[in-house]
C-alpha cells in the first residue's frame, strides 16, 4: 500500500528523520485556517498518489496568503484533491536522493543513494548508473557503520555533513524495518547551509502482506483510478478497470492475466480484469455483481482452471449469480479442473455451453463483443 | 530419479492437523509420498491419516527420520515455522503461505541461503513428480495435467500451471517433475536455481517455465543458458506481454516497475540465449516438439 507523503512524512518524523514543519489541510476553510501560522513563501502540495506531481501543477510555492488560499481552492474544487499539505519552504544548499528497497535475489534490503536529488532514479539507472551508491543490508545482521562509511564516502560527504547524513541514513532504515517497506524514499533530500538534512518529499509502499500489523492505514478512493476498483479492494477481490468491453471473471492470478493477453491478441478489448481464485473461489456472486457494474461491458468471459477451487464449486456459484441478477450480457464459460463434469452440467442446466478450450472461449467473447455472433 | 521429491523422502508435514493440512496430507500419501509424521504444536499424540502428530519437530526426530518438511501453517508462523525445520537439519522444504510478509521471505530466503537449503514457495501449489510423489495442493488425479513423463516444469502461478502443463501433454509428452517457485515478489527459491537440478536429471530431457511480467527471474535462466550452466532445450510461456505498465497483474510480483520486468525484455533475453518463448499457451506443445525432434 502507497502512502500519501503527508503519512510518510509522519512516520518519518517517528523515526527521527527531519521533516519542515506542515499541516494538513482538506477544506479551504481549514486553509485559511492555519495559513496564518506559515512564513512566506510556503508551498503548497496536493497529497495525490501519483508521481510527477510538480509538471501536473500538483505542487506550488507561494508567496502570500491570498496566492495560498486561491491555489488551495484550485486544487479542491478544479483539480479533485481532498487533502492538501502546507509546508514550510525549506532554504537548501543543496540536493541527494535516498531510499530503502529490496532485492528479491539477493534476499537484501537494498540502500540507494545519490548526490543529485530531485532526479528520476529510474532514469538515471539507466543513463548514468555511477551515479548511484548502492549497499546492500542482510536485515537479520542490520545497518552498521561500514554500510554508511560506504554511502557517505561514495557521495562525497564527509565532516559534520557526514554525520548528519548517518543520522537520517540510519533513521530511514530503522523507518523500512519498523514499516515493512516495500520502498521507503527521500528525493529530494535538501541540505541545508548550516550543514543540516530536511526531507523534501516522502515515497513510503508498506508491503500488503504486512498491513495486518501496519494498523492505521486504510485504503482510500484516492488509492484507485475507478470507483468500482475501490468497492472490489474493499470487497477482497483483485479487480481492475479498463476501457473495452470484454468482462472478464477468471480465477488465478497467472490465467487471468493470460486471458488478458489472449483477448488482446484475438483483436478484442478488456473492460476490466477481475480474479477471484483462491480463497475468493466460492464468491462467484460478488465477483459477477462487481462485473455488472461496468457498464462498457458486452460479455463476461469465465475461465478457470482450478486445484482447489474446484470446478463445481464455480459453476454453482455462477449458477446462484445467474439466478440473482439474470444478466443482459452474454457469458461465455471455459470452467475446468476438478470435478469439471459436473461444472459441465450445471452449466448446460443454464442453457450456456460448457467450453473446455480457453482460446476457444476467449475467440467466442471477442466475436461477440464485435457483434459478430449472439 | 526424479528431482527435489520422489519416493525417498521422509516427509514431515508441519500444520497437518488443520483442514487443509490433513485433506492434503493425505493426498500426498495416496500419490505414494514418504510422510513420517506430522507437527503441529499442543496436538501432541493424535493422529491424521495414520500418521503421528508431535508438538515439535525435535520431539517427532526422536522417534523417526526425516529429510523434508511440507507446511501447511499460515503466513503469518511461516517464518517460525521454517526456522525451526532449518534448525532441525532439514534442507527441503515447501511452503504454499500466501501472504508471508515481504521482511520474512528476505530472511528466510537469507537464511536457507546459509546453510544450502532449498525452501520453495510461498504462495505456490507446491511439487510434483507425477506418479511418485507430491508436495503441496497438486490435483495429481487430473490427468491431461499431471501425466508422468520427462518434461521439467518450473512455474510462478498455479492456474496457468493447468493451463499450459496440458498443452504439453496434449502434445504427447509428460513430466518429470514439476515445481511451483510461487508467485510472491520475492521466491524463497528462484528459476535459475532449481535449473542446475534439471541440468542434472537424466530423466529430464527439456524443460517449461511459466513465467509472468514483473521480477527478474526468466533473465536469470537465460544468463543460465548463455553461461552453458543449462543445455537441455528450454520452451517459455510469459504471461502478461500486453499488461499495462504499474499495474499489479494479481500477484504481488507480477508487476512492471520502471524499466524493470517487461515481458519484451524476458522473451528478448531467453530467444537471444537460444529458448523458445510461446506467445499463447498452445504454442507450447508443437515449440517442445520443434526443439526435441
Amino acid at each position: 500500500m502507497k502512502l500519501f507523503e503527508y503519512q510518510a512524512k509522519e512516520a518519518f518524523r517517528q523515526c527521527g528523520i527531519p521533516v519542515p514543519q506542515s499541516v494538513l489541510a482538506c477544506s479551504p476553510g481549514e486553509v485559511s485556517g492555519a495559513i496564518g501560522d506559515f512564513s512566506m513563501p510556503c508551498v503548497i502540495k496536493a497529497q495525490v498518489l501519483q508521481g510527477g506531481r510538480g509538471k501536473a501543477g500538483l505542487v506550488r510555492v507561494v508567496r502570500n496568503e491570498k496566492d495560498a488560499l486561491e491555489y488551495a481552492r484550485t486544487l479542491f474544487e478544479e483539480r479533485g484533491v481532498r487533502r492538501i499539505l502546507l509546508e514550510d519552504a525549506v532554504d537548501f544548499a543543496g540536493e541527494l536522493y535516498l531510499a530503502v528497497t529490496v532485492d528479491p535475489a539477493r534476499a537484501k534490503a537494498t540502500i540507494l543513494a545519490c548526490a543529485e536529488g530531485g532526479v528520476d532514479i529510474e532514469e538515471l539507472a539507466a543513463t548514468a548508473p555511477e551515479k548511484i551508491v548502492t549497499q546492500h543490508v542482510d536485515l537479520d545482521r542490520g545497518l552498521s557503520g561500514h554500510h554508511m562509511r560506504n554511502i557517505a564516502f561514495g557521495l562525497g560527504l564527509n565532516g559534520e555533513k557526514a554525520k548528519a547524513f548517518n543520522k537520517v541514513l540510519s533513521a530511514l532504515y530503522q523507518a523500512f524495518r519498523k514499516f515493512d517497506a516495500e520502498l521507503i524514499e527521500i528525493n529530494p533530500l535538501f541540505l541545508t547551509g548550516e550543514d543540516t538534512f530536511v526531507a523534501g518529499d516522502g515515497k513510503l509502499v508498506i508491503d500488503d502482506n504486512s498491513m495486518s500489523r501496519q494498523p492505521g492505514y486504510e485504503i482510500t478512493r484516492d488509492h484507485y483510478d475507478h470507483d468500482v476498483e475501490y468497492e472490489a479492494a474493499l470487497a477482497g477481490i483483485p479487480y481492475l478497470q479498463f476501457d473495452g468491453d470484454i468482462s472478464l471473471m477468471c480465477a488465478g492470478a497467472g490465467l487471468t492475466t493470460t486471458v488478458f493477453d489472449l483477448i488482446n491478441y484475438a483483436g478484442g478489448s478488456v473492460a476490466n480484469y477481475l480474479e477471484f481464485g483462491g480463497p475468493n473461489y466460492t464468491r462467484a456472486v460478488d465477483a459477477m455483481e462487481l462485473c455488472l457494474r461496468n457498464e462498457k461491458a458486452k460479455v463476461i468471459l469465465i475461465v478457470t482452471f482450478g486445484t482447489v477451487a474446484r470446478a463445481d464449486v464455480i459453476a454453482r456459484g455462477l449458477a446462484d449469480a445467474v439466478a440473482r441478477f439474470r444478466p443482459s450480457i452474454p457469458i461465455v464459460t471455459c470452467i475446468r479442473g476438478t470435478n469439471e463434469e459436473e461444472a459441465f452440467q450445471i452449466i448446460r442446466d443454464l442453457g450456456l455451453t460448457p467450453l473446455s478450450e480457453t482460446e476457444e472461449a476467449v475467440q467466442r467473447a471477442v466475436d461477440i463483443a464485435a457483434g459478430r455472433v449472439s | 530419479m526424479s528431482i527435489f521429491i520422489d519416493r525417498s523422502n521422509k516427509v514431515l508435514v508441519q500444520g497437518a492437523t488443520g483442514k487443509e493440512g490433513s485433506y492434503w496430507t493425505k493426498h500426498m500419501q495416496d500419490m505414494g509420498t514418504n510422510v513420517v509424521f506430522g507437527v503441529t504444536p499442543g496436538k501432541e499424540g493424535q493422529r491424521v491419516e495414520g500418521i503421528p502428530i508431535y508438538h515439535t519437530i525435535r520431539r517427532g526426530l526422536q522417534d523417526h527420520d526425516a529429510d523434508t518438511a511440507m507446511l501447511f501453517v499460515p503466513p503469518a508462523f511461516t517464518k517460525d515455522a521454517i526456522f525451526e525445520a532449518l534448525d532441525a537439519g532439514i534442507r527441503k522444504i515447501v511452503t504454499i503461505a500466501d501472504g508471508i510478509p515481504l521482511h520474512e521471505l528476505l530472511q528466510i530466503r537469507s537464511a536457507a541461503r546459509s546453510c544450502g537449503a532449498m525452501v520453495v514457495g510461498g504462495n505456490t501449489s507446491g511439487v510434483i513428480s507425477p506418479g511418485k510423489a507430491m508436495m503441496g495442493v497438486l490435483p495429481y488425479w487430473i490427468e491431461r495435467v499431471y501425466k508422468p513423463g520427462r518434461i521439467g516444469v518450473m512455474t510462478r502461478s498455479g492456474s496457468l500451471t493447468n493451463e499450459v502443463t496440458a498443452e504439453v501433454v496434449k502434445a504427447g509428452y509428460g513430466v518429470s517433475t514439476l515445481m511451483g517457485v510461487g508467485g510472491d515478489s520475492v521466491p524463497l527459491t528462484r528459476f535459475a536455481e532449481i535449473l542446475p537440478l534439471y541440468q542434472a536429471d537424466p530423466e529430464t530431457d527439456a524443460v517449461v517455465i511459466i513465467g509472468e511480467l514483473g521480477g527478474t527471474m526468466e533473465e536469470e535462466v537465460a544468463e543460465a543458458m548463455e553461461s552453458g550452466a543449462f543445455t537441455k532445450p528450454l520452451v517459455a510461456f510469459i504471461g502478461g506481454r500486453t499488461a499495462p505498465r504499474g499495474k499489479r497483474m494479481g500477484h504481488a510480483g507480477a508487476i512492471v516497475t520502471g524499466s524493470k520486468g517487461t515481458v519484451e525484455a524476458k522473451v528478448d533475453a531467453l530467444t537471444i540465449a537460444g529458448g523458445l518463448v510461446a506467445r499463447k499457451p498452445s504454442m507450447v506443445g508443437p515449440m517442445l516438439h520443434e526443439l526435441m525432434t
